[in-house]
């Protein structure tokens, strides 16, 4: 017997009926989404409502400008910009930050040091090393800046080659134990480790290096090896910046054997110039330095001072692809800020909003819904404390540009549709240092 | 109230860059019911059903990949053509010299369209030379249907069969819409008699075409690219921000996701050609259940494989001699093995030439323990064969790392079974051994799978780094916990898999036949499985390094 009938059959059979479901669906509005996506008739049919395409949130009040009547809160939207608010865009913002520049470029010998906090976005060095890179090329300055002892990611990073032994314990943000971490988020002990670093990024091997100990408090001196040499160091105060090698070298290797002793990190420095510290922990919001007191905070004031201080947050928010409204982040983030501010009193500060994030909405990436709330929320953040902000959104593309960055090749994104990859970074890099170079040229016209 | 979009309905038809056509697109759906329709109202007219197949397929070609339907219509001119005139030629001669005019046209074709990039970035590489990428666009199916041209040209002129009269018979051999963007690659002797024939199917047919058409979208559709979307891709993308557990799951995911589209498009395919009254040979055989390599060969894209053995292998010398093209490969691959082992593993020239010299050995020891000369011209031949079979998978270097990691296991096998082939004798049956060889073919295949996949050699080599240096069972609770849906699936496809071939057979012969009723809910819930998976909520990727 032949089946051949039964072919046609079934395809009139199966096709007529999805028609006859999707015509129905199509009318009566119905909303399934596990239909939609096999709709037969949804790409020639015109919809009446296009999808809501502001998503900014409404209930979200501009901060309140009574008060600071030079300034304007929606500067905050424009990409490749670092903006104070301030009405006359003429003047620089960071003017304490790119005036060191300027005295720096005059040839005075000075440290200028940038502490970059953010999130797994600048994880690797990325983003940082390109900006370090350009500004020691412009400013002068030799040095990677600080390296944490260990890090799972340490063989990611470009910037320093590193060879550690077992027997490094990690407290930090996310174990249980940690109540005297660094700035980094991390704080290192061991009895008998070692841990070995070369510096990547020295360019004129001539230069001078210090290498410094990073480490918390210890009540009675303890002995360290450096490069298999002892040294008794002296850690009395509660944060210590201790030179343990000046030479023309770019490694170093240390040792400890007193687990008292709380360890971050070791900070690679020519004696003159810009430097940039990358403190990059993944998968935090910046909230999580609510549990560092003033007290320490202000010791690292005193004993390795940062003129300018970027947090470089917000992907960790977005971690579900309908919320909207991030008041919550406001709430918890002012304070931290502000006892930031307080203790790095000297220090200029900056914002640095999240960038582009997609999630899949029926079957197609697009940006987090909730993006545009999220950058209000950041920059009424920078409004409300008297910070700089830098809208990366903007200046990466806006909309959608992370799946334009995934989808290219070769790609600027990796495929999660979140983290800008090497090149991404690179490039995000390079337009950070445009614009702080835009405020910089400010400034020097300002002078004339 | 949604309106009729005119303009819309009629972009329809265009070919769109963004959305090219594929079996799981809806326009497809509406195509294959307006092309079955005329196809069954034409049955008995051959000479109709034919014009009506070929504007069918081209069709779906333009809609597939837009201007290079002239590209098919083109080769299927000049293949027609010369075969005719190989045929019909009277000396050896004339016969070769077209034949070899034939597989340049057909090669020139393949390598401009697949390879140019690729020539000019390594010339760029190697020699610091500037030249500027043409950018050359990668026709649809040029692969497959360049490797049909070939072998219809070859067999005709080693007489096997009479070239074809109509020419649209050849143009549907060569569009024949089913398998013309993934294969399988079909063989001229066995698709073109098939053409003018009545359009006769058992029921058998009807269930194994719906059967074959149901499990290729399932596997492709909801599988794979449920896997691929939501856990392989970003793993794949950054393997040094993942632990070794998420990177080993990566890569079985990966293995998973490879053979499902693969699998999945060759039985979407064999199926549709089923209904349509075409049998085509199976493609893939459940080839992780085989205990060797040279057997996975036999079960992995068999269309492929044994192309490659009458067509390249065989004429290259096959068992018996080698000519020169295998000696200029062989030296190619292992000039490539001591560069790359200088440049990818830091190798001191020395650690090189080692390395080439145990490859070498591989080569040469089967022929000096049996006391056969023939051996190592086979492997040269097996060699060169599997290189450049990894090599038209695509233009990079990974591909053909690839293929020489798998020639140089063939090669390693051969040499195992030399020395263990009587040794070995009593505990070769045993379930044991047989589990044994399964799980390191498997592990084997995977492993070459990372080279196949990653994006180039450091991402391959950061992964093996993680999964080797970065393992740790602590994380498996989060892991599990945060892609529980894919490791599920994951864990589908290996049951699927590990169902005997024939059991899909057997039920249907149980069932004499089974109400349309029963099919049409079958499809549908399908459809919606589909619609469901599709718009699932993404799994994010977590990140348990700490």
């Amino acid at each position: 017997m032949n089946s051949n009938r039964r072919v046609l059959v079934f395809v009139v059979y199966s096709t007529a009926f999805l028609l006859l479901v999707s015509v129905i669906a199509e009318i009566y509005h119905l909303q399934w989404p596990g239909f939609n996506r096999v709709n037969l008739i949804a790409d020639i049919i015109r919809k009446d409502t296009l999808i809501v395409s502001d998503t900014s949130d409404k209930s979200l009040p501009a901060p309140e400008m009574a008060d600071k009547p030079h300034e304007e809160f929606s500067l905050y939207k424009k990409g490749h910009f670092i903006t104070d608010f301030s009405i006359d865009t003429s003047k620089p913002s960071l003017k304490g930050f790119v005036q060191k520049l300027h005295e720096l470029k005059n040839g005075k010998k000075r440290k200028v040091r940038i502490a970059y906090f953010g999130d797994s976005m600048i994880e690797g060095d990325l983003l940082t090393q390109t900006l370090r890179k350009l500004l020691q090329v412009t400013f002068g300055g030799t040095g990677v800046g600080f390296v944490p002892i260990t890090s799972p990611i340490s063989k990611f990073r470009q910037t320093v080659s590193d060879d550690y032994s077992d027997g490094w314990e990690d407290e930090n943000f996310k174990s249980g134990n940690n109540n005297r971490l660094f700035i980094s988020g991390h704080l290192f002990r061991t009895s008998g480790a070692w841990v070995q670093m070369v510096d990547q990024t020295a360019v004129d091997k001539a230069d001078t290096i210090e290498k410094s100990l990073l480490c918390g408090y210890i009540r009675k001196p303890v002995k360290i090896a450096v490069n298999d040499h002892p040294v008794i160091i002296n850690a009395a105060e509660a944060f210590n910046r201790i030179i343990i090698n000046n030479t023309t070298g770019t490694g170093i290797k240390l040792s400890v054997a007193d687990a008292q002793l709380p360890v971050y990190g070791i900070s690679f420095e020519s004696s003159s110039g810009i430097f940039v510290d990358n403190f990059s922990f993944r998968g935090i919001t910046g909230i999580e330095f609510a549990r560092l007191d003033s007290s320490f905070l202000e010791s690292v004031k005193k004993n390795n001072p940062y003129d300018l201080v970027i947090f470089q947050y917000g992907v960790n928010m977005l971690y579900r692809p309908n919320d909207k409204n991030f008041s919550w982040y406001a709430r918890a983030m002012l304070p931290v800020i502000r006892k930031f501010r307080n203790c790095f009193n000297e220090s200029d500060f900056l914002l640095i909003s999240t960038a582009d994030r997609a999630f899949r909405y029926e079957g197609e990436y697009k940006s987090a819904i909730g993006i545009d709330s999220l950058i209000k929320v950041q920059a009424a953040l920078a409004f409300e404390t008297n910070s700089g902000f830098y809208n990366q959104f903007e200046t990466m593309g806006g909309r959608n540009s992370i799946v334009d960055w995934a989808t290219r090749n070769p790609s600027l994104a990796n495929k999660d549709y979140v983290h800008p990859n090497h090149r991404g970074a690179e490039i995000l890099g390079n337009y950070f240092f445009d614009a702080i170079m835009n405020e910089y040229k400010k400034y020097v016209v300002s002078l004339k | 109230m949604p309106s009729f979009d005119i303009q819309a309905f009629f972009q329809q038809f265009l070919y769109d860059p963004k959305n090219p056509l594929l079996f799981n697109n809806g326009f497809f759906v509406f195509f294959f019911a307006v092309f079955i329709a005329l196809y069954y109202r034409f049955r008995n007219n051959y000479k109709i059903r034919r014009y009506i197949f070929c504007f069918f397929s081209l069709y779906f070609f333009y809609k597939a990949s837009d201007k290079f339907v002239v590209l098919v219509i083109l080769s299927a001119i000049v293949d027609y053509y010369l075969s005719n005139t190989i045929y019909r030629a009277e000396d050896k001669t004339t016969k070769k010299g077209l034949l070899v005019l034939s597989i340049i046209y057909n090669l020139g074709l393949l390598v401009y369209f697949k390879y140019t990039n690729f020539f000019i970035a390594t010339v760029n590489d190697a020699f610091h030379a500037g030249f500027n990428p043409l950018n050359v666009l990668l026709p649809v199916g040029i692969s497959f249907y360049t490797f049909e041209n070939i072998s219809y040209t070859v067999d005709v002129y080693r007489g096997h069969f009479v070239p074809v009269r109509k020419f649209t018979d050849y143009l549907l051999f060569l569009s024949f819409f089913p398998k013309l963007v993934m294969g399988p690659i079909v063989r001229a002797n066995d698709f073109i008699p098939q053409i003018n024939k009545p359009y006769n199917i058992s029921e058998t047919d009807f269930a194994k075409g719906f059967y074959l058409i149901i499990s290729g979208l399932f596997k492709k559709l909801v599988i794979s690219d449920y896997i691929t979307l939501n856990f392989v891709n970003y793993i794949f993308d950054d393997p040094s921000r993942y632990t070794g557990m998420e990177n080993l799951f990566a890569v079985y995911g990966y293995a998973v996701v490879i053979y499902c589209d693969f699998s999945g498009y060759s039985d979407m395919a064999i199926g549709i050609a089923r209904w349509l009254g075409f049998r085509i040979p199976v493609n893939f055989l459940s080839p992780y259940q085989s205990n060797d390599i040279s057997v996975f060969w036999r079960r992995w894209h068999i269309s492929l494989s044994s192309w490659l053995k009458d067509y390249l292998y065989i004429p290259l010398g096959g068992n018996r001699k080698t000519t020169w093209v295998a000696y200029f490969f062989t030296g190619l691959f292992f000039a490539a093995l001591l560069i790359g082992s200088a440049h990818l593993l830091n190798l001191s020239m020395w650690g090189g030439l080692a390395i080439c010299l145990s490859v070498a050995l591989l080569f040469y020891l089967p022929s000096l323990i049996k006391k056969d000369d023939k051996i190592v011209p086979a492997n040269l031949n097996l060699m060169t064969t599997m290189l450049l079979g990894g090599l038209w998978h695509g233009a990079k270097w990974n591909f053909i790392a690839w293929g020489a990691m798998h020639g140089i296991a063939l090669v390693i096998h051969k040499l195992w079974m030399t020395l263990t082939g009587k040794a070995f004798g009593q505990i070769n049956n045993k379930w044991w051994y047989n589990a044994l060889a399964v799980f390191i073919t498997f592990h084997f295949v995977c492993f070459c799978w990372i080279f196949f996949h990653a994006d180039n050699f450091t991402i391959a080599s950061n992964m093996i780094h993680q999964i080797t240096h970065d393992f740790s069972f602590s994380v498996w609770g989060a892991f599990f916990d945060n892609y529980k849906p894919v490791l599920l699936l994951m864990l589908l496809a290996a049951l699927l898999h590990a169902i005997p071939d024939n059991y899909a057979d057997r039920i249907i012969e149980r069932f004499p036949k089974i109400p349309m009723v029963a099919y049409l809910t079958l499809f549908f819930a399908f459809v919606l499985l589909y619609g469901t998976f599709k718009t699932a909520e993404p799994v994010l990727p977590i990140y348990l390094k700490f």
